[in-house]
């Protein structure tokens, strides 16, 4: 039993070999295409379909697969490195007293030269600060009045409607105070860079101590690997101990960067902590309807999905059923 | 980050047991520092003695920084220095820093204006892996 299923294969290989000779020779006799290929043939014919297919994507590949790499990696600049950012999470609001710091390392480094200008005093109340220190704060700068009956324009103290001060009265004395670079607005900063907070954070503390062996910094302008083109007009501005916090968190560069990141998260989308709450609710709202809905409709569904249709064949005289 | 961290606090701040504290009490960061600094000396100590004999004279650098960093220990010391300068040193970013450090030896080594290229590219991938090892360590120290 055994010798002879082992023979079987054999015999199927060899009867398969003496008819491809008789094909071969068949073919070779008369000129008729219409018998079946032999297998040499089709086993050329399936070599030659894969090499052109194999060598067809190898040319395609060496057309368009490779990417042209048109800029170095200095002039795309180090990708920021992403941080666990607490306030970034489903449903977690910013931490306001890091917010208090931030607007705090805000107005004592960064307002001698950025402005932002989108930020009214209004809005500090209640997320960063009291009515009356909002107040006394917009108080100190001076801002234009109305026209007064001879049409001139006056100064007042500030109210909680304006808007925070801006270090230069317009972009060109920006400029020309800054050595031809532009500090730009902060208000929507961290909406506008590809990587948001990341960026914004690795670019403030990612200041090397000294460039890197061989990299060209022009003149005027310092090493930042974060910033695309790696020679960037702003030097390090924070330093430790830089600011005094007034809750004493020690105010390291990482820590002082941190808040500041947060709170310019904040002043572009100062509707962040109300979005989630109301995303939430409309979450919660909408399933307790959708499954209300679910029940009412099967409820109202009952009766047709839980009938039953029978047929009940009339019973003959002879008790056999009539077709 | 997000759905799970979420569902585990809001078990954590369900349970019985939960305690609610409005801020970390402020005698737990120093602590924290310390524990810090000891696990990164053991972690340095651990790494020196683990490294090949080539390494010997980084170990020694390492030494030194130490001991200035604790001279500053008074003042404030950045953790971002320090955590990144222990993840550039680390395993993890060892073929970093030994590319890095070749290049730097070549451009400086070469005569002046010798030297046709630059380390950026070399610096980028040291200060990415450096900065990613350090993250989440960075955050736990930080507010």
């Amino acid at each position: 039993m055994l010798a002879r299923s082992a023979m079987r294969p054999m015999r199927a290989f060899a009867s398969a070999r003496n008819g491809a000779v008789q094909i071969s020779k068949r073919a070779a006799s008369s000129s008729s295409g219409s018998t079946a290929e032999s297998p040499l043939r089709l086993n050329i014919a399936a070599a030659a379909a894969t090499t052109v297919a194999a060598g067809s994507i190898a040319w395609y590949y060496h057309l368009y697969g490779p990417n042209a790499h048109a800029m170095t990696p200095a002039e795309e600049g180090l990708h920021p490195t992403k941080y666990p950012w607490v306030h970034n999470q489903w449903f977690k609001s910013f931490d306001h007293q890091a917010l208090r710091r931030g607007f705090q390392v805000y107005r004592e480094v960064c307002a001698s030269c950025h402005s932002l200008s989108r930020v009214p005093y209004r809005t500090l109340v209640g997320s960063i600060l009291t009515v009356d220190e909002a107040k006394a704060l917009a108080e100190e700068n001076e801002y234009d009045t109305e026209p007064n009956d001879q049409g001139e324009i006056e100064k007042r103290p500030g109210k909680l409607s304006d808007y925070l001060p801006s270090p230069y009265p317009n972009d060109e004395a920006a400029r020309f105070a800054n050595n031809g670079a532009l500090p730009p607005d902060l208000s929507l900063m961290v909406k506008a860079r590809h990587g948001g907070c990341d960026y914004i954070f690795n670019l403030l503390t990612g200041y090397p101590d000294e460039p890197p062996a061989g990299a060209q910094v022009g003149a005027g302008l310092n090493f930042n690997p974060y910033f695309p083109g790696t020679g960037i007009a702003m030097a390090r501005v924070l330093f430790d101990g830089v600011v005094e916090y007034e809750d004493e968190t020690p105010a390291t560069t990482s820590q002082m960067a941190k808040d500041v990141t947060e709170f310019l998260n904040w002043a572009a989308e100062p509707e962040m902590d109300d979005r989630k709450r109301m995303g939430m609710k409309v979450l919660v709202i909408t399933s307790v309807l959708f499954a209300m809905s679910v029940w009412v409709k099967r409820y109202k569904w009952a009766w047709l999905k839980s009938r039953k249709i029978v047929y009940d064949p009339p019973k003959t005289g002879n008790g056999k059923t009539r077709l | 980050m997000g759905f799970w961290d979420t569902v585990t606090d809001l078990l954590e701040a369900a349970t019985p047991w939960a305690v609610a504290e409005a801020e970390a009490p402020v005698a737990q960061e120093s602590t924290e520092e310390v524990t810090a600094e000891t696990t990164k000396e053991e972690t340095e100590t651990t790494e020196a003695a683990a490294e090949e004999p080539a390494a010997e004279e980084e170990a020694e650098e390492e030494e030194e920084d130490e001991e200035e960093e604790e001279d500053e220990e008074e003042e404030l010391v950045d953790p971002k220095e320090t955590l990144e300068e222990e993840c550039r040193n680390s395993k993890q970013c060892a073929p970093a820093k030994h590319h890095f450090d070749e290049c730097v030896e070549r451009v400086t080594g070469a005569a002046d204006g010798a030297a046709k290229e630059d380390c950026v590219e070399e610096f980028f991938h040291l200060a990415h892996c450096a900065t990613a090892c350090a993250a989440p360590k960075l955050w736990s120290v930080l507010k």
